[in-house]
């Protein structure tokens, strides 16, 4: 937790009263603490009471067999047993696994290329770029909302727009959304086209590259491509780095869309049981808020280990510009 | 760690003077604060048997449902008021898709409803952990009238010997066809008794002159295996057992392979669309296929998504092996601190001629049979006319009811759906999903 104690901040004002007494520089120091708590206790209250109490609280449940009907007063300590069923016991967690796996395998780098691609073109001055980069970022802006899933789960139907479309050239489509061999892929296209937060994010990196490290390539002789390999991409790599942490991040989350595709079973045929899906059948559906917590918790421990090797290799291949080589 | 016993009781006491620091305590202070403030409201959940139904009492009622029926709710609820001014409601509604996990979590807060709706999927559920009111005291004495309910029906709200819920309507297993596109083609229409092979051979029939899939493959859908299961001496569930066998499942699993493969069904991906809760996405609306393994309550819902004519008649096989069930119940929270008041309102919305004349069928026949026969000579509905006309009938034809579904029923229902579709999509042979399921049956309600 972010608290800031006290002591630095007054070690630094100390000097402008010097005629402070010890016991009144204690009072002193005492009523700025308390007067910053006041000031964070919006903050505070609602970081104990919707997320790190609740957090505490789920770990704990995490070793019982809490149901969430039963109060909490009555709830069994079962020790390890969730956790022992989720790795040993329950074949449709690993499976559940593999399609998140999967889902972000595939989807991730595919979103920052697009991301990236787009960005590379929206870089320029041209009449109506504005515009482009407007329409470009709108998908993104309504991100995991239900309605733009249902519009997704409608065009791919096998009477949807898409497959009218494929119609014009004499082409028979498939039923995407309700194909146990393609629900998925559809949810990664979905996945894919909403690349405009990256987008935008590239755009802002793009722009902070000087163009006389260009117009130096360029003298040596650089063509385009190389241009982008010696250049953009390791000016960069931080932006890149940090779409890429988040977008996994992202990824791994996915819960609307293949929520709303399957009507909350993860079908057909569990093709899009994601993880969080999964998750939420347990907690709510099947009525085992123990074995959802401990679920969530192997999640976060999971999300957590991806983060930190990507910062662990990160170190090889993202270059800060401003000198020191970090 | 138990939360009660955390922050505040680890605390030594005489530690308190000799460190005058504030900030640990503040902060210790605030967590308390934070892990009381459920407890409070759990406990408070608890404790509510001394009933105070003196004075002014607002019930909170809660239930799932489109516009229409929370209209119909209100006004019925109003005419209570209306009768008993002391008595104000606090409603809440919504749709189906994601009550259950509503409801759960205000279990959870300590905050449930006083009255809320509630099906089978999850009675056992929530009556084996002791949220809702044994009512049984109250039909004892008479303050809740269940004298003209059919008996079947009231038996369908008993889970392990305590009544947990009082039908809210009655409803039956229902199979849904087009009638239009039969005349059209001057094919015969489904009668009810027809058997499952007839009925497959029909459907083939049909699917052959009107190029539509004669029948929808209800292989996944559960209302339709447990009348199967029924008609072969079995059950869905024997106590807190499973009521079939491996074997079962996969004749179950290979009628329906038998029928797809002589195209009498639409393509699994159909299928699946159809096996969408949504009732507009009935492959009987849809014009996917011509009929649908409904409940018989649903046909005016129906209706309302086609211009074609429909009809509706009992799931093949002997009839006997439906029953009167509960379209879905209203139950008392436990805790509640208006009991007599809750099981008072249910007893009005049941049984006072007024208020069973505005609730008409949406949720259900009623279940009082006087006013039922009421209901039906005034409606004036095509669609409920029917309905009605088709379930009374069924009625006399009726079987006893099962027991109402077990804890993890749910999950019984989702692994059906699962496995039937990995037999569908040719993932599995019949016997490996049926084994598939067995093994994830037993595992749900282990």
């Amino acid at each position: 937790m972010a608290l800031t104690t006290a002591p630095g901040r007054t070690a630094r004002t100390g000097p402008t009263g010097p005629r402070r007494t010890r016991r009144g520089a204690g009072r002193a120091r005492l009523g700025e603490g308390l007067a910053g708590y006041v000031f964070l206790s919006p903050w505070l209250i609602g970081l104990m009471g919707v997320t790190a109490i609740p957090m505490l609280l789920s770990l704990w449940l995490s070793f019982t067999d809490y149901d969430i009907l039963t109060p909490l007063s009555e709830v069994r300590w079962v020790g390890l047993a969730n956790y022992e069923r989720m790795f040993t016991g329950d074949p449709s967690y690993w499976h559940a696994v593999r399609v998140t796996l999967t889902f972000a395998l595939v989807a991730v780098p595919l979103k920052l290329a697009a991301a990236l691609g787009v960005a590379l073109l929206l870089n320029r001055t041209w009449r109506g770029v504005g515009l482009f980069r407007g329409l470009f970022y709108l998908p993104s802006l309504l991100g995991g909302s239900v309605a733009l899933a249902i519009v997704w789960v409608n065009m791919f139907n096998r009477d949807g727009a898409f497959n009218s479309f494929l119609a014009l050239f004499g082409i028979e489509g498939l039923p995407w959304v309700s194909d146990p061999d393609w629900a998925l892929e559809t949810l990664m296209v979905l996945a894919i086209w909403q690349f405009g937060a990256p987008m935008v994010i590239f755009l802002a990196g793009l722009k902070q590259i000087p163009t006389e490290l260009y117009e130096a390539a360029a003298v040596d002789g650089a063509g385009a491509w190389r241009r982008f390999r010696a250049v953009t991409l390791p000016m960069l790599s931080p932006v890149i780095f940090f779409n890429l942490v988040l977008e996994t991040i992202h990824g791994f989350q996915g819960f609307t869309a293949a929520f709303v595709l399957s009507n909350g079973t993860g079908g057909p045929v569990d093709s899009t049981l994601m993880y969080t899906l999964k998750l939420y059948i347990s907690g709510f559906t099947d009525l085992e808020m123990g074995y959802a917590s401990a679920m969530a918790w192997v999640f976060l421990l999971a999300i957590a280990l991806i983060t930190a090797v990507f910062f662990g290799t990160g170190r090889f291949w993202v270059h800060y510009s401003d000198g020191d080589d970090r | 760690m138990h939360p009660a016993t955390s922050p505040t009781a680890g605390v030594p006491a005489g530690r308190d003077h000799r460190t005058p620091r504030t900030r640990p305590r503040f902060l210790r202070g605030l967590t308390a604060v934070a892990l009381a403030v459920p407890l409070a409201l759990g406990a408070a959940a608890c404790g509510g048997d001394e009933a105070a139904d003196d004075g002014p009492v607002k019930l909170s009622v809660f239930w799932w449902g489109g516009d229409a029926r929370a209209k119909l709710t209100e006004d019925a609820l109003a005419l209570y008021t209306k009768k008993h001014p002391e008595v104000t409601f606090e409603k809440t509604w919504q749709a189906n898709q994601g009550y259950f996990d509503k409801l759960a979590t205000l279990t959870a807060g300590g905050n449930p409803p006083d009255l809320f709706q509630i099906d089978d999927n999850y009675l056992a559920e929530y009556a084996g952990r002791s949220t809702t009111l044994d009512l049984t005291s109250f039909t004892d004495s008479g303050k809740l009238d269940v004298s003209k309910f059919p008996k079947s029906l009231l038996q369908y709200g008993v889970v392990d010997g305590k009544l947990a819920g009082v039908a809210a309507g009655e409803n039956t297993q229902g199979l849904v066809y087009n009638k239009t596109l039969l005349q059209k083609h001057g094919l015969p229409e489904p009668t009810t008794g027809m058997t499952w092979e007839q009925h497959i051979a029909w459907a083939e029939q049909v699917a052959k002159k009107t190029k539509v899939p004669g029948t929808q493959d209800p292989s996944a859908d559960y209302k339709a295996f447990w009348v199967w299961l029924r008609q072969q001496g079995k059950d869905l569930y024997d106590g807190k057992e499973l009521g079939f066998t491996a074997d079962d499942v996969t004749k179950w699993f290979d009628l329906w392979k038998g029928a797809r493969d002589r195209g009498a069904t639409p393509t699994p991906d159909v299928i699946h669309e159809g096996n969408a809760t949504d009732i507009t996405k009935q492959l009987v609306v849809t014009g996917k296929a011509a009929t649908s393994w409904v409940w018989a309550n649903q046909m005016p819902d129906l209706k309302k998504n086609t211009k074609d004519e429909l009809g509706v008649v009992a799931y093949p096989g002997d009839p006997s092996a439906q029953w009167a069930r509960a379209s879905m119940y209203w139950s008392v929270f436990k805790g509640s601190k208006h009991r007599d008041v809750a099981v008072d309102v249910i007893n009005f919305l049941n049984n006072d001629p007024e208020a069973v004349a505005l609730l008409g069928t949406d949720r259900g026949l009623p279940s009082n049979l006087d006013l039922r026969a009421k209901v039906s000579e005034t409606a004036t509905d095509p669609a409920m006319k029917q309905s009605i006309q088709v379930e009374s009938e069924l009625a006399q034809k009726f079987g006893e009811s099962p027991q109402v579904p077990i804890k993890g029923h749910s999950k019984v229902k989702s692994e059906l759906t699962k496995a039937a579709e990995n037999a569908q999509y040719g993932r599995a042979t019949p016997a490996q999903a049926a084994e598939q399921f067995m093994a994830a049956c037993k595992s749900a309600i282990g």
